[in-house]
C-alpha cells in the first residue's frame, strides 16, 4: 500500500503554471485528493493509529488549505501547491519522524502548550504569544 | 599529456632553478638592499592632492591658535599644535605608523622601534612616538628607508618569537600577526635556538607565555599608570630582559584585565577564555555592563547561545577603554545558576515545576487576596527600566504603593535629581582639583607586609643596578643596530620601576570597590593634575596618594561647621569636588548626613552655575532609573507588614523581618538569594539576553542588546509582569517595548535620551531644613566583596575564585 503511494508521487509531474484560477483550484483538490488518499499509508508508517483518526488528519490538512484561502494569485497558489507536494513527498517517504508529524498535524501550533483552558479565550495575543514563548 | 606525465615535470628538479636557489643569498626585499635617503630635493607637494582623512577619527585640539605648526606628511602639509609628536602628527595626516610600545592613554617609552619614519634632514630614521614633531619637518612615513627601518625591527621582533600562532589566542587579533603580514620581511635568517621565558602567575584572570613578549612594556605602564599597582616591571638586559613581578605573587588590581587588551602579542591572554574559542568565530554585541553604577560600555562576544567573553568598547567619558575585572569576567555566571522553568514551591519544601499558565494564575490569586497595602514590590540591582516601570505601574495598579529598588535605603530622595547622582560627570571629575570622598572608600584593608621580600627586591635591586650600568656602557660602543636602541631605551625604565616597588610592596592596597572606573578617573587626575584627595570612612588603601580625615560622621560636622584643617583646602580649591558613596543610603540617618554634606558643598562654593562639584557615587545599575521613575517606598516598615512580596530580581534584601505566611514571588535569572525564600519562581533573561535601558551614575542613558537568547523557558522581565497584569485583571497598557518606553517618557524623559548624559537641572538649596540627628556610628564599608556582588558575580566561578586569591587576608 505505501509503496503504491509512493509511486503514484514519484511519477507525479510538475505541472506547469496554471492559466486560470478555476484550473488552480482544480489543482488544488486533486491535491487534497492526493493527500487523503496516502493517508492510510502514512498512518501505518508513522504509528499513527493510536494518537489521531483518519478523519482527524483529514481535517488538519483540510485546515492547512484554508489557511491560504484568501489567495487569488495562480502563481502564488502554483507555489503554495509545489510547497504542499514537497511536504506530502517528505512525508510519504518517511523523510519525517512521528514526532514532526505529531507535532504539526495531531497537536498543531497552540495544541502542545495544552495550557490553553477556555478562560483565556478572552486574553490578549500578548499573553497568548507570552505563553508560547519569549520572541515576539 | 597525461597527468603523470604532467606531475613528473612538476617533480623532476628544473636545472635552471636550482641555480638560482643556490645563487640566490637570503636577503631582504631586494628593492630595500640598498635604500637611499630620500634627502634629495623632492617636487613641492603639488597643491591639489586630496585631503586625508584622520586616522579613527583623531581630532586635534589648538589650546592656543598661535602654537599650532606646520609640519608635512609625505607631503601634506598638516597642522598640528606644538608638543605633539610625530606620530600624532602622521595619524592627524591620516597615515597610520607601525607601534607595538606606543598606546595613547600610557606614556611614551620608544623602545619597540616600530614606529620609525624617516625625516628630512636626520641622518637615520627617528623614532616618532617619541619625536616631538617640529615646525616645517618633512616626514615620510613611505621611503624605502622607513620600509627597511620597519623590516628590520620585525625581523628582530621575530627572531625570539614563538611560531605558535596556531595555538595562540591572540590569534587573528594580533598586531604583531598583522604587521609582519604587513611590514615584515617574507623570509628570516635566523636559525639559532630561540630564547625561551619561564611563564609567570599572575592570578586567576591573566593567563601568561612569557617567551611570546616582545618586551613593549605596555603592561607595566598601564599598571603603573592607570592601574596604580606597582606590581610588574621588567627584570634583565638584552635577551634575558623579562616582564615579571619581581617576586612569586600575583597581580592585584581590579583592572588587570586590561593588560590583555594591550598587550600587542599573545604574551598576556585572558585565562578563563584560553583555548574556548578563536576570536573570528565569535559575534560580537555591543551593549553595557550592569554589574556596578557605572554602565561601562562592553562588547559581548558569542558563539551560538553561548556568552565567550567580554571585552570594552572605546566611551571617552564613562570608561574610556577599560573595564574592571568584574565586569570582563563575570559572564561565566551567566552559564550557572540560572532559572529556567517557573516553578512552585510545593508543600514538601521542593520546587516543581509548572507552566506559565499555571503559575501566572497562582500568583495573580494570591496577590488578589492580599489587603492591598500588604503587596510590596522591590526591584533588584541589576533592573532595567522598562521592568521598573512596569512593576512600579503593577504595583500601583493592584492598591499599593510600596515599590522600590534595593540599595536606594528606606527613604530615599527621588525629588531633586541632583541629590542622587554624579554631577560633575565621570570624565568632569578630570577637572577637579580636590576630592572628598565621603563613605565612599570601600576597600578591602589588606596589608600584605611581607617583610622577607623586602631583603629580596633589595639584593635584587643592587644586583642589577651594576648589572646594568656596566651593560649600558658595552651597549654604547655597538651603536650599530636599531634594536640595541630599543634595549637601551628601557633602562632608565627598569631603574625607576625597581626602587618603586620597594615602596609599594609594604603597603599593599586592595581595589577600590564600589566603581573602579571611576576611581581609575579619581588616579588619572591625581596623577595627571596633582589633585588632593581627602576621604572620611573606614581606614583603607588607595591607589593613589589620599589623605585619611576621620571614620565617620565626627569629621563631616566638623568639616561643615569650620572646624577642620581641611576646610580651607576646600575653599582655596578651585573645582573642588565632593563624592559621597551611595552606602550612605541606607544609614537611618542619611538626611542629616546628606545636609552636612551639603553644607560643606555650600560653604567650599563646590556648586556654581559652572561647576558641580557634588557628586553621589552609586552602587547599583538600577538604582538612578529606579529613583528616575520614582519607585521610593511609601512607608519604610512596608516589609514587616507584607503579605505577598515580589521581588524582582531582589536578592540582597533583608527578609528577616518578613512574617512567615508571606507568599515571595522571586523573578529573575540566577537561582540566588532571593529564592530561598520564594514561594514562586519566575524565571527571566540576564542582562546579556534583553533589550534594556539603564541609566548610570552620572545619568546617562544607555541600552543593553541581546546577545545571546534566553535561557530554557524564560521571558523578559517587563512581559512578565505585564502577563501577569493582565492574569491578575489590572492589564497595564502596553504591549511592546516602544509602548512601556512611551509610558516611560511620561515619568522621566531624560531615559530615552540614549547616550546622552541628562544633567540634572536644579540644585539642593531648594530643600527642606533637616532636623535629624547624625548618629555617631562609622560609616561602614557597602561592599564586602568587590569580586561578588550581584546574581551574576555570585554565580561566577571566575569571581570565587579572584575573591579567594585576591582579597586573601
Ligand atoms: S607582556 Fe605584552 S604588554 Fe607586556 S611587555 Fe610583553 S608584549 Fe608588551
Ligand atoms: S611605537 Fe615608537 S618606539 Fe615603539
Amino acid at each position: 500500500m505505501a509503496t503504491g503511494a509512493v509511486a503514484a508521487l514519484r511519477n507525479m509531474k510538475v505541472a506547469g503554471n496554471s492559466k486560470s484560477l478555476e484550473e488552480a483550484r482544480a489543482r488544488v483538490f486533486d491535491f487534497f485528493k492526493l493527500a487523503c488518499r496516502s493517508l492510510p499509508s502514512v498512518m501505518d508508517i508513522y504509528n499513527l493509529d493510536d494518537v489521531v483518526t483518519r478523519s482527524q488528519l483529514r481535517s488538519a490538512i483540510a485546515s492547512q488549505i484554508r489557511k491560504n484561502s484568501h489567495v487569488t494569485n495562480t502563481k502564488v497558489i502554483d507555489m503554495l501547491l509545489f510547497k504542499g507536494m514537497e511536504e506530502l513527498g517528505n512525508i510519504v517517504e518517511h523523510h519525517k519522524q512521528r514526532h514532526h508529524i505529531i507535532g504539526q498535524y495531531v497537536l498543531g501550533k497552540d495544541g502542545i502548550l495544552q495550557d490553553l483552558s477556555p478562560k483565556d479565550e478572552g486574553s490578549s495575543d500578548f499573553l497568548k504569544n507570552f505563553y508560547s514563548g519569549n520572541y515576539f | 599529456m597525461g597527468l603523470g606525465l604532467l606531475a613528473s615535470r612538476l617533480i623532476r628538479p628544473q636545472k635552471t632553478a636550482a641555480r638560482t636557489l643556490l645563487l640566490r643569498s637570503i636577503v631582504t626585499k631586494p628593492e630595500l638592499q640598498s635604500p637611499e635617503p630620500a634627502t634629495a630635493p623632492q617636487p613641492d607637494p603639488t597643491p591639489d592632492l586630496p585631503p586625508r582623512t584622520p586616522l579613527a577619527g583623531a581630532r586635534v585640539h589648538f589650546p592656543n591658535p598661535e602654537d599650532a605648526i606646520e609640519v608635512f606628511v609625505d607631503g601634506y602639509p598638516v597642522k598640528i599644535p606644538k608638543g605633539m609628536t610625530v606620530l600624532q602628527a602622521c595619524e592627524v595626516a591620516g597615515v597610520d605608523i607601525p607601534r607595538f610600545c606606543y598606546h595613547s592613554r600610557l606614556s611614551i617609552a620608544g623602545n619597540c622601534r616600530m614606529c620609525l619614519v624617516e625625516v628630512e634632514k636626520s641622518p637615520k630614521p627617528v623614532a616618532s612616538c617619541a619625536m616631538p614633531a617640529l615646525p616645517g619637518m618633512k616626514i615620510k612615513t613611505d621611503t624605502p628607508v622607513a620600509k627597511k627601518a620597519r623590516e628590520g625591527v620585525m625581523e628582530f621582533l621575530l627572531m625570539n618569537h614563538p611560531l605558535d600562532c596556531p595555538i595562540c589566542d591572540q590569534g587573528g587579533e594580533c598586531d604583531l600577526q598583522d604587521q609582519s603580514m604587513a611590514f615584515g620581511s617574507d623570509r628570516g635568517r635566523f636559525t639559532e635556538v630561540k630564547r625561551s621565558v619561564v611563564d609567570k602567575n599572575l592570578g586567576p584572570l591573566v593567563k601568561t607565555v612569557m617567551t611570546r613578549c616582545i618586551q613593549c612594556t605596555r603592561c607595566v605602564r598601564f599598571a603603573t599608570e592607570v592601574a596604580g599597582v606597582q606590581d610588574l616591571g621588567m627584570l634583565g638586559r638584552g635577551s634575558g630582559e623579562e616582564i615579571g613581578t619581581y617576586v612569586e605573587k600575583l597581580m592585584t588590581s581590579e583592572l588587570s584585565g586590561n593588560v590583555i587588551d594591550i598587550c600587542p602579542v599573545g604574551a598576556l591572554t585572558s585565562k578563563p577564555f584560553a583555548f574556548k574559542a578563536r576570536n573570528w568565530e565569535l559575534k560580537g554585541t555591543e551593549t553595557i555592563d550592569v554589574t556596578d553604577a557605572v554602565g561601562s560600555n562592553i562588547r559581548i562576544d558569542s558563539r551560538g547561545p553561548e556568552v565567550m567573553r567580554i571585552t570594552p568598547r572605546l566611551n571617552e567619558d564613562i570608561n574610556e577603554e577599560w573595564i574592571s575585572d568584574k565586569t570582563r569576567f563575570c559572564y561565566d555566571g551567566l552559564k550557572r545558576q540560572r532559572l529556567n522553568d517557573p516553578m512552585i514551591r510545593s508543600s514538601d519544601g521542593r520546587f516543581k515545576i509548572v507552566s506559565w499558565h499555571d503559575v501566572l494564575a497562582v500568583v495573580a490569586e494570591i496577590a488578589l487576596q492580599v489587603k492591598p497595602e500588604e503587596i510590596v514590590g522591590i526591584a533588584g540591582k541589576l533592573s532595567d527600566a522598562e521592568s521598573m516601570m512596569a512593576l512600579k505601574d503593577f504595583i500601583n495598579k493592584m492598591g499599593s504603593n510600596n515599590v522600590w529598588c534595593e540599595g536606594n535605603g528606606p527613604s530615599p530622595n527621588a525629588d531633586l535629581r541632583s541629590g542622587y547622582i554624579m554631577n560633575s560627570g565621570i570624565s568632569g571629575l578630570e577637572n577637579a582639583d580636590v576630592f572628598l570622598l565621603v563613605g565612599t572608600e570601600v576597600i578591602q584593608l589588606t596589608f600584605l607586609i611581607c617583610l622577607g621580600w623586602n631583603a629580596w627586591i633589595i639584593a635584587v635591586m643592587s644586583f642589577t643596578f651594576c648589572y646594568f650600568f656596566a651593560y649600558e656602557l658595552v651597549c654604547c660602543f655597538y651603536d650599530v643596530l636599531n634594536l640595541f636602541f630599543a634595549f637601551m631605551f628601557c633602562t632608565p625604565f627598569c631603574t625607576f620601576s625597581l626602587p618603586l616597588c620597594l615602596i609599594f610592596c609594604l603597603m599593599k592596597c586592595q581595589p577600590r570597590v564600589e566603581a573602579a572606573m571611576v576611581n581609575a578617573r579619581i588616579r588619572k587626575t591625581v596623577r595627571g593634575s596633582n589633585a588632593k584627595v581627602a576621604y572620611i570612612g573606614p581606614p583603607a588603601d588607595f591607589n593613589y596618594d589620599c589623605e585619611h580625615l576621620g571614620t565617620g560622621p565626627e569629621t563631616l560636622t566638623e568639616i561643615a561647621e569650620g572646624r577642620h584643617p581641611f576646610c580651607s583646602t576646600i575653599s582655596n580649591a578651585k573645582n573642588p569636588a565632593i563624592i559621597v558613596g551611595a552606602g550612605l543610603f541606607e544609614r537611618s540617618d542619611k538626611d542629616a548626613v546628606f545636609s552636612a554634606v551639603e553644607t560643606i558643598a555650600k560653604n567650599g562654593n563646590v556648586v556654581r552655575p559652572d561647576w558641580n562639584g557634588f557628586n553621589v557615587l552609586l552602587l547599583n545599575a538600577a538604582q538612578a532609573a529606579a529613583l528616575d521613575l520614582g519607585l521610593v517606598p511609601e512607608s519604610s516598615q512596608s516589609i514587616e507588614s507584607a503579605k505577598f512580596v515580589y521581588l524582582m530580581g531582589a536578592d540582597d534584601v533583608d527578609l528577616e523581618k518578613l512574617p512567615n505566611d508571606a507568599f515571595v514571588v522571586y523573578q529573575g535569572h540566577h537561582g540566588d538569594r532571593g529564592v530561598y525564600r520564594a514561594n514562586v519562581i519566575l524565571p527571566a533573561s540576564a542582562f546579556s539576553e534583553k533589550e534594556g535601558t539603564y541609566e548610570n551614575t552620572e545619568g546617562c542613558t544607555q541600552q543593553t542588546l541581546p546577545a545571546v537568547p534566553t535561557v530554557g523557558d524564560a521571558r523578559d522581565d517587563w512581559k512578565i509582569i505585564r502577563a501577569l497584569s493582565e492574569v491578575a485583571g489590572v492589564r497595564l497598557p502596553y504591549d511592546t517595548v516602544g509602548a512601556v518606553r512611551s509610558r516611560i517618557k511620561t515619568v522621566a524623559p531624560n531615559l530615552l535620551s540614549v547616550d546622552e548624559r541628562e544633567p540634572a537641572t536644579f540644585w539642593a538649596s531648594l530643600k527642606p531644613e533637616v532636623t535629624q540627628k547624625m548618629s555617631s556610628a562609622p560609616f561602614d564599608p557597602a561592599i564586602k566583596n568587590f569580586y561578588m556582588t550581584d546574581s551574576i558575580t555570585r554565580a561566577s566561578k571566575i569571581m570565587a575564585q579572584c575573591s579567594a586569591l585576591l582579597l586573601k587576608k
